[in-house]
């Protein structure tokens, strides 16, 4: 019953349907006709993704469909009844991208880890069908206070993606996905990766031993964020205690409540800090 | 034949009627539903797992059975939690409009080839083809105005929600 010709986004093809003749493709947002023949009244339906409109006509006058009938990328089907019913397809396709849905992840990503940092980006034309032409992308990637790095990409499908590092100083990372004059920027927030060696030092007070690391930093010199945890463990011959304490300002610090000689220790994550001996009170 | 024999020789027609009516009904029922094949074999940047690739199959297909059902009986209600987004406001429309003109669409006899083209890197959408083939019937009121075998191809979003993959958009396309 339809009969589909060769689509082209400039040139409007017209395809013969029985007593209907319209467009194949319109763009999204556009107005369009479809010629009838026959005399006397009839009446037109148009079906198509969001729309179900009914109205009467005249047979053998053109049928114009309002730009805002023909909004939503799709097919649409135009039927006449006049005794008989015969009906046409019209595809509209996607209108100019007007935004983009930009997603990137992660919002927190550890400094140097490879492809840690990922973005996707999908352009939407105003009437929110997604642009499914090819469409060059221009990921750009700015570390504050640094020159930025650019990851070029074409959609495909609608959809444009990207994969990169994080780099090696702890600091707030732009990342912005460009395409034909649209923009959205989304901020990654680099940070410490895990620490690197773990160095604490101690003394015996009226209360316990008061230990505490040296500033806790990162293989690269970043410090580790504020309420990263690092864990003391006292060993007294078979007793162990442990204090879990959160970073701050850099340090972590602990008060451990014991008398006896204790061997105290600290770890945070998978890295492991040196021991200290302390002798009995 | 005394009347025990008669009782338990009736008894044994009802059971095997019922279970021939229930097995009638339970094969018309599995015909109606939406026939769903998933290739995740070209899915890119990131592999699917064949946990999500099960979802993504009972989902797509479960939001097809509801868009029709929601098409055929214009309610808007059946497409709540399966449909997002654009995809959930443009066949919200759709509805609204042919019940305010007495209008009904039927998706019939539908497959659904889909082929798993886009996977994010942290799996947080996908985009599928779908080959779709179905009859559909356009009716206002009680007359049939449009009936046609069609086969549609559909730009697929989905995104995982809190319990399952949902549709964020749904747009035909002239070719892939």
């Amino acid at each position: 019953m339809t009969v589909l010709s060769s689509l082209s986004l400039a040139a409007i093809a017209y395809s013969q349907v029985g007593d209907l003749a319209g467009p194949s493709n319109v763009v999204a947002g556009s107005s369009a006709s479809i010629a009838t023949t026959g005399s006397g009244t009839g009446m037109f339906y148009l079906i198509g993704p969001s729309v179900s409109l009914k109205r009467e006509i005249k047979l053998g006058e053109e049928i114009v469909l309002a730009s805002s009938e023909l909004q939503n990328a799709g097919r649409y089907v135009g039927i006449v009844c006049a005794g008989a019913c015969h009906s046409t397809e019209v595809f509209v396709i996607p209108a100019k991208p007007v935004s983009l849905t930009f997603l990137v992840h992660p919002s927190r990503a550890p400094v140097d880890q490879s492809d840690v940092i990922s973005g996707v980006a999908l352009p939407f034309d105003e009437f929110h069908n997604l642009a499914l032409g090819t469409i060059e992308v221009s990921f750009q990637l700015t570390p504050r206070g640094a020159a930025p790095v650019s990851h070029p990409a074409s959609t495909q499908g609608g959809i444009a993606w990207f994969r990169a590092n994080s780099g090696r100083s702890a600091r707030p990372l732009l990342v912005t996905a460009s395409a034909e004059g649209v923009s959205a920027v989304r901020v990654v927030q680099q940070v410490a990766s895990d620490p690197c060696g773990l160095h604490i030092k101690g003394q015996r007070t009226t209360k316990g031993i008061v230990v505490e690391t040296e500033p806790v930093r990162d293989c690269g010199g970043n410090p580790v964020p504020d309420g990263t945890i690092v864990t003391f463990t006292a060993r007294n011959g078979t007793e162990t205690s442990t204090v879990d304490a959160p970073i701050k300002q850099d340090i972590a610090r602990a008060t451990l409540t014991t008398n006896g000689p204790v061997v105290v220790s600290a770890a945070s994550g998978v890295v492991m800090g040196n021991e200290l001996r302390m002798g009995a009170q | 034949m005394d009347n025990e024999d008669q009782f338990r020789l009736l008894a044994k027609l009802i059971v095997i009627g019922l279970l021939a009516t229930m097995t009638s009904l339970l094969a018309t029922a599995a015909d109606s539903s939406p026939q769903v094949v998933l290739n995740t074999s070209t899915a890119r940047p990131r592999a699917v797992e064949s946990l999500t690739e099960r979802s993504l199959c009972r989902d797509y297909k479960f939001a097809w059975a509801n868009l029709a059902q929601a098409m055929e009986s214009n309610s808007n209600d059946l497409l709540s939690g399966l449909f997002a987004g654009a995809a959930n406001t443009w066949l919200n429309d759709a509805i609204t409009n042919q019940r305010r003109n007495g209008l009904t669409s039927r998706y019939l006899n539908q497959t659904h080839k889909l082929d798993a083209v886009f996977y994010a890197p942290e799996g947080d959408v996908i985009e599928l083809h779908d080959t779709a083939d179905y009859d559909l019937q356009i009716l206002d009121g009680n007359r049939t105005i449009d009936n046609e075998h069609v086969r549609v191809r559909y730009v697929v979003l989905m995104t995982p929600g809190a319990d399952r993959w949902v549709i964020r958009q749904l747009q035909a396309v002239p070719r892939f």
